[in-house]
Formats: structure tokens, C-alpha cells, sequence
């Protein structure tokens, strides 16, 4: 047993700072606070010519080569930097698709401008009516020729008016219900026939709703085969997982451990650290931060092993992190709840931010519901809750 | 990194696993109430040289660490065994830090149980968790370490956990097994090593009273189907299985940290014990529940892990100040303040 973080981790992590003091400027994080788009493409030109876009493909193909805890370690010295990574970051979901099961032509046309750092891949899968759900997907592609004509609405398309391609999950078999007769495209977001509505967020993202009124396709924008889409989507469903998770618990926890150290108390001899409910409440945060990290930790070491680490991390770690974003706001007082353009906002207004971005944590990437149904069915053998379809 | 446990380590837990199943049944873990102590297990588990498990091998032991020892922790835990080994196991390694060697020959080969008094206080005040089968404790009284032999007269009292719990309220014969800041510091190492210990018990349990849970959960039927269907019953079932993972692995870090003598590893030894206990609580709340009725007979296993998830962590600390045992750990002790925020958020002082 070795809980020693692995041994060029500090390196990597050291290599990330200097990058992202470099690259990650002041109006990048601007921009990124009031755009919520997730994405920058001056940055990620950077980290593709760092092989950072895809870090643990090997250099031959564009990657930096990292093992999952390096490519986690990189990330987030990125993020905390306030560097956007959801671009990237969503991109190479369908990129490890494609990587898996695209034709070498398709292939060669899109991984290097992806690993570069010059394409963006948003996900087309979620719809008004189907929420977690996403195999009630209604969006229709039919055959015409050497194209395929597409019809449907999609929601939840997060920077899809920065995108190049949409990863676009449609119904191709109208008879079919369920995870049967879909089919998996790479739609150019400037095909006509495609109107992008933005949506505001609570948690300062913009998403949008995608329209395709007839939108048509060419035959070689399909991914892997027609009707095979579950296959597809499994692909990048578990590449989606090849990178260990770094928990968010943990990122608050050590901004209220800085809160609690540098805020004098009304006495003005000591400082919060030294009220009893404040160390309390920190070492209790400390216990979920220590468990969401180390349940983290073990799907980056399974992954590597070639295990299949199942939900927990991802179930923890979100469930904690709406909980102490919560009680953080109690802890603090009113000062916590100054946003980031206050210029006297505690710790930058990062107690605010957060508050209102956790919430979503446990509905994206698969909600806690759907979560907990999956370790019930699948680790403790339960009967399955949802009918079948 | 490296999170798998060795072969050796997978061989200490089959073959804690296999004593523990054969030895420690539910029948056997019944017929041991009240007192909670089977002299039959107790008499095997000292012919595997369990109790030596984490002692170096040229004083007797098998040459581990605290980890090895977590693993039979955690089996006996599983089983709910009747047998005291936390203390002893943790009393064990004391003495042989402290070399005192005639006592810690008598405690491996099992002609005396050693045992440690936990509870602050003097010993004739504490309701010592081995107390009515111990020979010896080990207690830090003032700035010695010493052994206290059982006094003639030793009273048990019966209680919710089935532990040997008794008062030595007329305290024996007494020998100084160390003096000062030495004795201080490596009797709270010690029980740092019982947290830790009491966590991997915890743990055990929790794993064992999920599976109960589940079992009841995939055939018994309510309304028409089976009740693992509904998500009110099996949602807090996965919760408590993703808890037990994360209990486990902040169980095995802190006994890394301990045996790679790090100076994380008292603040992860408290971690532990309040994470395990909350979760083993849950999982053996939830479980019985599910039960319905029928988990509050005592027919039914679950309520011998529902009494023993409490007991098992109230003979030892409250969690709740254990959170402040943390904190002074990680953030220097607080500074007491003049008036305002802190007394008024503590009127009980301290």
C-alpha cells in the first residue's frame, strides 16, 4: 500500500503552474466569468502545442503521453488558475469515440486538428423531453442518397456556438425504441438548417438549445456503423471516465481553511480558525475532502490497471460538494455571498461561485439518482428500478 | 501509488476471512451474549499469532505492520466475533515498543489478556471496553505508562453491545512500564492505533450489514414486487456501499501514514474513526429498517451489527469531539478569546 502521490506528479504539476501563469491571463478569466462558454481558443491552442488537449494520447498522435493522475494534476492547475477546460475537456469525449470506432478516414481528417488544439466537439445527445434519459432520444436522421437529412431539437449544448462539430446522437430506425436503431454523427456546426439558442445559467454558464431543420449530412460524418449508436456512445461514455477525478470538496475545503486563518474574530485577538464550530465544521470538511480525493484517487489507479472502477468518486464527490458549498455560505456569513466583481469579495467571491455551480454537479455526468441505481443494480445485485423499454 | 494490498496481505485477509466464518457464526456470536467473549475463538485466534501480526518478528511477532492488522480488524468486524482484538492488538504493540517483554510473551501466547484503558481519567473511573475478561491493562496515568493487574473482585456490566465492559474500581497490583514525555507520546500513538483498528472494525461490519441488507432487499416482495426495485430502499444501500469503499481506503491511509510514521497520520487516525463510525451506523440504521419488523426481532442478524455499529464507537470516543482532537491536530490548538464569537459559540466553555 502507497498513498505517495506517483513520482513525476510534482513535475507535471510544477510544468502546469508555469503554463498557466503564461497562457491562462487575466482576460481569459475575465472573459470566461462573463461568457461562461467554457471555452478559449488561445488557451487551448496553447495546451495542444503542449500535447495537453489530449494528454494521455501518445505524442506520435498529437498527446503529451500522461498517465490519468498527471493528466488530472495538469488539469487542475489549469482550472485553478481559472482557465476554462470545458471545451477541450468535452471535445475529447467524442474524440476517444472516434479514436475507437471512426473510419481511418475520418479519423485522419479529425484527431490531429483536435489534438492541435484547433477543433471543438460539443455533445448532441440530451433533449427537452429526455433528461437524463438519453435514449429517448426523438431526433430523426433518414437516408437520402449519399447524406442523411436531419430533424430535431436538442438541449443543454454547452458552447455549441464555439463549436466545430456537434457529436450528434439521432434516431435512424423510427420503428426502434430505446437504446436500439441510433445513429452517431459528426455534424458541422456550419451546415444550414442549424439555429443555436443561448441559455443562461445559474452557475454563470451559457448552454444553449440546437435546432437541425433539415439539416443534411454526408455519409462520411457518420461515426462507426448505422443503428449502432449504443456502441458509439458507450465508447465515449467510458473514455469519459479514463481521467481520475479531482474532487471539488477538496478545492473548497482549502479556500475555507484560508477564510477561517486570515478573518480575525470579533475580539480581534484570534481569528475564526479559533471558534469551535468553525474547526468543526473544517474537520468534518476535511473528512469528505480526504474521502472524495481518495475515492478519486482509486479510479485513476483501476483505470490503469485496466479496471472498471464503477460510480462512487462520481457520486461522492458531487453529493459533498453541494452539501459544503451550502454550509460554507452559513460558516462565512454575508460576506460570502459577494460575487467576483466586488473587489472586497472573500476569497474572490469563490464562496459565492460555488455555491451556485455545485448544484449542478449532481445532475450532469450522469445525476446522483442515476448514479445510485447503477451501484444498486450492478455492485449489490438489486432488481432494476426503471422499466424496461 | 499503489492501492492493492500484497500477497501476503490477501493471505491475512482469506485466512482471517475463513477463521473468522467457521468460528464466529451467528449462532456462536449469540451464544456469547452478554459478557461478548467466546474463550473458544479468543484460544484459536492466539494459535494464528494474530495479536503478533504487526510486532517485528526477532521479539516474537510476525513482522507486519498496522495494516496487516487492520485486515483481521476488519474480517472480525465483518463477523461481529466475540473476542476483544482491537485493544489487545493495540496493547501488544505498546509493549513491545516498550520491551517489556515477559508481559508481551504472556499476552501473544494468550496466558494473559493485556488490554488498554482508552477513557481519560483515572483507571478506577473508566468503564473499561475489555474490562471483565482482561488480566492487564495498559493506562497512561499522569506521566506513566502502566500495567494494571485485574483486582479480585471485578463486576461486568451488562450492556447494549455484548462488550466485556467492567469497572476496576479497586485497582490491583500496578507496574511502570514507561515515565514522561516518552510515555505521553507512545500511549497516544497507541491509541491512535485503536482509532484506526476500531475504524477497520467499523468497516468489516458496515460491508457485512450491507450485504444482509441487500439479501432481504433481492427477495422480499412488497405490493407485487421485489423491494430492491423500489429506490427509497436501495439509493441509501448504494450510499452506504460508496461510504464503506471510502471508509476503507481513509482506514488503509491511515495506517499507511502511521506505519510510514508521517506526520499526517494522527489527524488521518481521527479521519478514520468519525468517517467509519457514521457510516456503519447508517448502513446497519438503513438494513434493519428495510427489515421492516421482522429486523427488530432479535431473530434477525441485523440487530446484533445495529447494537455493535453504536457500541463499538461509544466505548471508545464521541465523534463529535473527536472533531476537535482533529482540528488541534491540523490547525494548532485555538486560542482562547477574549468574549464574542468564540465563547458565545461554545457557551459550555472549553
Amino acid at each position: 500500500m502507497d498513498f505517495h502521490a506517483p513520482p513525476h506528479l510534482e513535475a507535471i504539476q510544477a510544468e502546469a503552474e508555469a503554463f498557466a501563469a503564461e497562457h491562462v491571463t487575466a482576460d481569459i478569466v475575465e472573459e470566461e466569468l462573463r461568457t461562461g462558454d467554457g471555452v478559449s481558443r488561445p488557451l487551448l491552442r496553447a495546451m495542444g502545442a503542449k500535447g495537453w488537449v489530449a494528454p494521455l494520447w501518445p505524442p506520435e498522435e498529437g498527446g503529451a503521453g500522461l498517465d490519468p493522475f498527471e493528466t488530472s494534476a495538469m488539469l487542475n492547475a489549469i482550472r485553478a488558475a481559472g482557465g476554462p477546460t470545458v471545451g477541450p475537456g468535452t471535445t475529447m469525449l467524442t474524440a476517444n469515440a472516434i479514436r475507437a470506432l471512426g473510419s481511418p478516414e475520418l479519423r485522419a481528417r479529425i484527431l490531429p486538428g483536435i489534438a492541435a488544439g484547433e477543433t471543438l466537439i460539443c455533445l448532441g445527445y440530451t433533449e427537452p423531453e429526455g433528461g437524463s434519459d438519453v435514449f429517448a432520444c426523438k431526433t430523426r436522421s433518414v437516408r437520402d442518397g449519399d447524406e442523411w437529412v436531419i430533424n430535431g431539437q436538442k438541449m443543454f449544448t454547452t458552447f455549441a456556438h464555439r463549436a466545430d462539430y456537434c457529436f450528434l446522437l439521432t434516431r435512424s430506425d423510427p420503428a426502434s425504441r430505446g437504446p436500439r436503431g441510433l445513429t452517431m454523427f459528426l455534424v458541422p456546426m456550419g451546415t444550414s438548417g442549424i439555429e443555436i439558442q443561448a441559455v443562461r445559467t445559474m452557475g454563470y454558464e451559457r448552454t444553449n438549445i440546437v435546432f437541425y431543420n433539415d439539416v443534411r449530412v454526408s455519409d462520411d460524418l457518420l461515426v462507426g456503423e448505422p443503428e449502432q449508436g449504443l456502441h458509439v456512445m458507450r465508447a465515449a461514455l467510458e473514455a469519459e471516465q479514463n481521467v481520475a477525478p479531482s474532487s471539488r470538496t477538496s478545492q473548497l475545503y482549502e479556500a475555507a481553511v484560508v477564510w477561517a486563518r486570515e478573518t480575525p474574530a470579533p475580539d480581534g485577538d484570534t481569528t475564526m480558525l479559533d471558534n469551535p464550530s468553525v474547526r468543526r465544521r473544517l474537520a468534518r470538511m476535511a473528512i469528505d475532502a480526504e474521502v472524495a480525493d481518495l475515492l478519486g484517487t482509486r479510479v485513476g489507479f483501476l483505470e490503469q490497471l485496466g479496471a472498471k472502477p464503477g460510480p462512487h468518486a462520481a457520486l461522492f464527490g458531487p453529493e459533498t460538494y453541494v452539501h459544503w458549498s451550502k454550509e460554507i455560505m452559513d460558516m462565512v456569513g454575508p460576506a460570502a455571498m459577494a460575487d467576483w466583481t466586488d473587489p472586497d469579495a472573500v476569497v474572490g467571491g469563490t464562496f459565492e461561485y460555488h455555491f451556485r455551480c455545485s448544484v449542478a454537479s449532481t445532475i450532469y455526468g450522469g445525476s446522483s439518482e442515476v448514479l445510485r441505481s447503477l451501484i444498486a443494480e450492478q455492485l449489490l445485485g438489486l432488481p432494476r428500478s426503471r422499466p424496461k423499454t | 501509488m499503489n492501492l492493492a494490498l500484497t500477497e501476503e496481505q490477501q493471505f491475512v485477509r482469506q485466512t482471517f476471512s475463513a477463521l473468522f466464518g467457521k468460528e464466529a457464526d451467528p449462532a456462536r456470536v449469540r451464544a456469547a451474549e452478554p459478557l461478548g467473549h467466546d474463550p473458544d475463538l479468543w484460544a484459536h485466534l492466539i494459535a494464528t499469532g494474530a495479536l503478533g501480526v504487526g510486532i517485528p518478528e526477532d521479539i516474537g511477532g510476525g513482522g507486519g505492520g498496522l495494516l496487516e492488522l487492520a485486515l483481521i480488524a476488519e474480517e472480525a468486524g465483518r463477523r461481529v466475533a466475540p473476542i476483544p482484538f482491537v485493544e489487545p492488538a493495540a496493547a501488544a504493540r505498546l509493549l513491545a515498543a516498550y520491551g517489556a517483554r515477559s508481559l508481551l510473551d504472556d499476552a501473544l501466547g494468550g496466558t494473559r489478556i493485556v488490554s488498554l484503558a482508552t477513557r481519560p481519567g483515572p483507571l478506577e473511573r473508566q468503564l473499561l471496553t475489555d474490562g471483565a475478561v482482561a488480566d492487564v491493562v495498559v493506562a497512561l496515568q499522569g506521566h506513566r505508562v502502566v500495567a494494571v493487574h485485574r483486582p479480585p473482585e471485578v463486576r461486568p456490566t451488562s450492556n447494549m453491545g455484548a462488550l466485556p465492559l467492567a469497572r476496576w474500581s479497586d485497582v490491583g497490583e500496578v507496574e511502570v512500564l514507561a515515565e514522561g514525555d516518552q510515555a505521553r507520546q507512545s500511549f497516544s500513538a497507541a491509541l491512535n492505533e485503536v482509532r484506526i483498528l476500531r475504524a477497520a472494525a467499523l468497516v468489516g461490519l458496515a460491508s457485512e450489514a450491507i450485504e444482509i441488507g441487500a439479501a432481504y432487499a433481492r427477495q422480499r416482495e412488497a405490493f407485487g414486487v421485489r423491494i430492491g426495485t423500489y429506490q427509497a430502499v436501495a439509493h441509501p444501500l448504494a450510499d452506504a456501499l460508496v461510504a464503506k469503499d471510502g471508509a476503507q481506503l481513509l482506514t488503509w491511509k491511515a495506517c499507511w501514514a502511521l506505519d510510514e510514521g508521517l506526520p499526517a497520520a494522527p489527524a488521518l487516525a481521527s479521519m478514520a474513526f468519525v468517517f467509519a463510525a457514521e457510516t456503519a451506523y447508517a448502513a446497519t440504521q438503513h438494513s434493519l429498517h428495510i427489515h421492516g419488523g421482522y429486523g427488530f426481532t432479535v431473530e434477525c442478524d441485523i440487530q446484533l451489527y445495529y447494537r455493535r455499529a453504536k457500541a463499538w464507537v461509544t466505548t471508545f470516543a464521541d465523534p463529535e469531539r473527536e472533531l476537535d482532537v482533529m482540528a488541534d491536530e491540523m490547525y494548532a490548538p485555538a486560542r482562547p478569546g477574549r468574549q464574542g464569537a468564540v465563547s458565545a459559540a461554545n457557551p459550555g466553555g472549553g
